[in-house]
């Protein structure tokens, strides 16, 4: 079985062509300068990274980093229940419902903000709707602010928590909620000592998947925020497609990456401990 | 298990299907040449394409980019792929400056001369030595007579308390500090940092009025009135217009913005003839006006004005927009200013 | 019982969040008889779109673009990565911090950096832009999210049962058939629907690695949202769910029925 070894060898063979090659030239790239219309030259200059520490970057660093931490919370609090309902259901269900739950994202992304946008804006469905039952007399601003880019990421992004977490309950050994109900554990109880611990890889999972995402979201700010709040995905955007600072741009990326890395790092670290002690308690 | 596969399978045989019926159709009539055009979505009327198609016995392959930045990304990355493009004023000059042009010969170009004599010989490529115009507009205010009762005659009506939370603005950083700057009454394309400082403090008070900064849809926000007042492109507004006969366009006494996309060659295309003779076609005054009663700008043609329809022609924005064609400033491109001009529109977006 | 209660409950927030995931499909939908052309309001009902979708033959060569595209770069991904998280689980490599790292990256790193490197790789290497310049994009950043996907299953199945299978004579390729295979199927599906996912919509990378005659539907419809995006993409989206949940049907039915009849079928 040494021979089993090399299977990861495509793998690693790929992602060295098509992904670590051009990888090395981001990092070259954010170590140069831009000529005044746009070109780059290797003058090896650290200036974009120094540029990053400008409070003006660093808040719309910890803006992002928020929204993400939100998006995620949010994402885990509506995604695990459905999880957990498509995992208990008989095996061939389980399939169709995963894709049931995969089949909006399969439509084009801005066709779905727009429709988001045609039910919540002011002469919007959900408006409308409120009027008519008579709970509200003028219509409210629900569109082009924070809340409404956060239903967008939420929306945007529940797939990548539902799908993990599901993979999670479904190995799950449900002899042993049993067992634990036979000796009087209550469902409470039981799901907190013994389906949270057991699916924890799965939130891990998802949790890593969402935050990441959200982290570059640029659209939805767009769409359903009206482009007045500014995430680190529409400053590097700019960069690219309308300062025509791919130096910069490239800085900030590399800049994001290796945030999000150690902030991986630390969930991880924070993760095994967590389940060292809960073994001790 | 093998459901997903089952699926994947259907999907790509359905997906093969299409192709195979879709390669019988140009099986007929020889080896046609092919034209690749990049280009804006929905530029062209497709029955202009076609029929320019049968006449030179060629295909056109169409294909789409959604922003000039990315058309340079492509352009610069060579490999020769495309033989019409159309950058928008500002990227011709970038583009002349980079040598991503062929020079146009004006000789296979006869039809060139039926445009505006104010759109020949504009600031970013004033011999027309590398692209010519092809759409236009004007950038000026859109407002809903329903809410907005005094007619706005100059920008600073966009900075009415009453408007607050009713305001769009263009998401684009030239087009909204160049706006601010016209009306402190300067050039669009200042790069005196004092100047530009001073419009941005302008902006910084208009932008908690603001309901969205937004250029691709801002057309959806008039038409269902969640905005009042605006800026906007002539041609966009002329869409709204036809939409809700309650909005009205103006340009603002203090001058505007005019922008262009045009029709250019980039270096080393490989079918240079039939390029000139695709550009030559679309000046024709009749396909001109059939091309522009489908895209619904302004026809910078004046050979076409016969051939256009009683509705076209009487079109109220479009000719606010053509009147006011002197009073615009192209924008060209400022170079080692675009950094402070961003630096400045993300301190509007995040309002430090 | 108090289960019952507690799946009532469940069920409800279930059919909750559905709700929520399918409301803007929903208007979408609806949309799609709009009469407006530039579907800002609703103006009228017509059922035109449909049929202009059928003669819009760059609509049409856009979605089947888009489909070669996904389908292929699915099952790609899906077999290197299936491959790499198994390798990775049961193997231990000298470096494994390199490796966790060149598997996680693609994820960590902004779309659009990703496509311009691409694109820039692509061009010195002379790999013409189109389809198999898409496809290898595609396969890129589809393949970590295969390998996370998958290996979170294997983490949590356990390696005695492979060795119970090995104590049994059972050969390697005999093990991996008949026990991990199927062990770390569901992993593999959630992977594969993953991938494919964000294939099918992917905007930001294929814009750069595209070439001539490889536009692909979400490429159209962005560059589409300028002018104002057409009810034929409403119309066109709407088929697409619909297509979905009956091929879904049909598979069903088709798994479902007993085996043996299956191939008499045929």
């Amino acid at each position: 079985m040494k021979n089993g070894k090399f299977l990861i060898a495509p793998l690693l063979l790929w992602l060295g062509i098509f992904f670590a090659i051009p990888l090395l030239i981001v990092v070259v790239v954010s170590f140069a300068g831009r000529t005044p219309y746009g070109q780059v030259i290797f003058n090896w200059t650290l200036e974009n990274y120094v540029r990053f520490f400008e409070p003006l970057y660093l808040s719309i660093f910890a803006d992002t980093l928020w929204v993400a931490v939100l998006t995620t919370v949010f994402t885990i609090i509506l995604g695990y229940p459905l999880a957990y309902y498509i995992a208990q259901l008989p095996k061939k269900w389980q399939q169709p419902g995963l894709i049931l739950v995969m089949i909006p994202f399969w439509i084009n992304f801005l066709i779905r903000s727009f429709a988001w946008v045609i039910i919540l804006r002011s002469q919007g469905v959900l408006n409308t709707l409120l009027i008519k039952l008579g709970f509200i007399t003028a219509p409210l601003q629900l569109l082009y602010n924070d809340t409404a880019v956060m239903v967008g990421m939420v929306y945007s992004l529940l797939p990548f928590m539902v799908l993990p977490i599901y993979v999670s309950l479904e190995q799950l050994d449900r002899r042993l909620l049993e067992a634990a109900y036979d000796l009087g554990a209550t469902p409470f109880t039981a799901f907190r000592k013994i389906t949270l611990p057991l699916t924890l890889s799965g939130i891990s999972e998802g949790t890593i998947l969402v935050f990441i995402s959200s982290l570059g979201m640029f659209i939805v700010p767009e769409i359903m925020g009206g482009a007045k709040a500014a995430l680190v995905g529409n400053l590097i955007q700019n960069q690219f497609l309308s300062a025509r600072n791919w130096p910069f741009g490239s800085a900030l990326s590399i800049v994001l990456a290796i945030l999000s890395l150690v902030l991986i790092t630390i969930y991880y670290k924070a993760l095994a401990a967590g389940k060292g002690g809960g073994k001790d308690a | 298990m093998k459901k997903l596969f089952i699926l994947l399978s259907a999907l790509l045989v359905l997906a093969v299907a299409g192709c195979g019926g879709d390669s019988k159709q140009s099986t007929s009539g020889g080896e046609p040449q092919v034209l690749n055009l990049y280009s804006w979505a929905d530029n062209f009327d497709p029955a202009v394409i076609e029929k320019f198609e049968k006449t030179y016995n060629c295909r056109v392959n169409y294909d789409v980019f959604a922003n000039n930045e990315e058309l340079l990304a492509k352009i610069q990355a060579g490999g020769a792929l495309y033989d019409v493009i159309q950058p928008s004023d500002y990227m011709v000059t970038t583009m002349r400056k980079l040598g991503l042009l062929e020079e146009l010969d004006k000789k296979a170009l006869p039809n060139t001369q039926n445009l505006v004599a104010d759109l020949r010989s504009p600031s970013f490529d004033p011999e027309g030595k590398h692209s010519v115009v092809y759409a236009w507009g004007i950038t000026g205010i859109i407002y809903n007579k329903k809410y907005v009762k005094e007619i706005p005659e100059t920008w600073s009506a966009l900075w009415k308390p009453e408007y607050r939370g009713r305001v769009i603005l263009l998401n684009d950083n030239r087009e909204v500090i160049g706006m601010a700057l016209k009306k402190h009454g300067r050039s669009n394309n200042s790069t005196d940092p004092a100047a530009v400082k001073e419009a941005v403090d302008d902006l910084k008070q208009l932008a908690p009025h603001v309901l969205a900064f937004d250029t691709d849809t801002i057309k959806q926000k008039f038409i269902a009135e969640e905005a009042w007042i605006g800026t906007i492109w002539s041609g966009d507004a002329s869409f709204v217009y036809k939409e809700n006969k309650d909005v009205a366009f103006l340009v603002p006494k203090e001058g505007t913005t005019i922008w262009a996309d045009t029709l250019a060659i980039p270096k080393g295309a490989k079918h240079k003839e039939l390029a000139h003779k695709f550009i030559n076609f679309l000046y024709d005054p009749k396909i001109s006006a059939q091309n522009y009663e489908y895209i619904g700008y302004s026809d910078p043609n004046e050979k076409a004005v016969p051939y256009h329809s009683k509705e076209y022609n009487d079109d109220p924005i479009l000719k606010v927009g053509a009147a006011a064609i002197a009073s615009g400033e192209w924008l060209t491109d400022i170079g080692p200013a675009l950094p402070m001009y961003d630096r400045y529109w993300t301190e509007l977006k995040t309002g430090k | 019982m108090p289960k019952t209660w507690r799946n009532h409950a469940l069920l409800a927030y279930a059919l909750a969040i559905l709700a929520f995931l399918y409301l803007p499909l929903m208007i979408l939908a609806l949309y799609s008889f709009n009469e407006s052309r530039i579907n800002a309001v609703w103006s009228g009902f017509t059922v035109n779109w449909y049929a202009s979708l059928f003669n819009n033959r760059r609509v049409l060569e856009a979605l089947t673009n888009s489909l070669v595209v996904a389908c292929i770069s699915t099952v790609v991904s899906t077999v290197l990565g299936t491959t790499g998280a198994m390798a990775l689980n049961r193997y231990k490599y000298r470096f494994k911090a390199a490796i966790n790292g060149l598997l996680y990256l693609p994820i960590l790193i902004p779309e659009i950096v990703m496509g311009l490197s691409l694109l820039v790789l692509f061009s010195q290497t002379a790999i013409p832009l189109g389809k198999v310049s898409l496809i290898l994009a595609h396969i890129t950043f589809c393949v970590s999210f295969v390998v996370i996907t998958v290996n979170s299953r294997l983490e949590g199945m356990e390696a005695e049962l492979e060795a119970a299978a090995a104590d049994l004579y059972a050969t390697p390729l005999q093990t991996f058939r008949y026990v991990t295979l199927p062990l770390a199927m569901p992993g593999i599906i959630a992977g594969a629907l993953i991938a494919f996912t964000l294939s099918i919509d992917d905007f930001v990378i294929s814009f750069f690695v595209a070439g001539p005659n490889s536009t692909t539907l979400p490429l159209y419809i962005y560059a589409m949202v300028k002018r104002g995006i057409s009810p034929e993409i409403n119309a066109l989206s709407t088929l697409m769910m619909l297509t979905t949940v009956l091929l879904i049907i049909l598979a069903h039915l088709l798994q479902g029925s007993p085996k043996k009849a299956s191939p008499a079928d045929e």
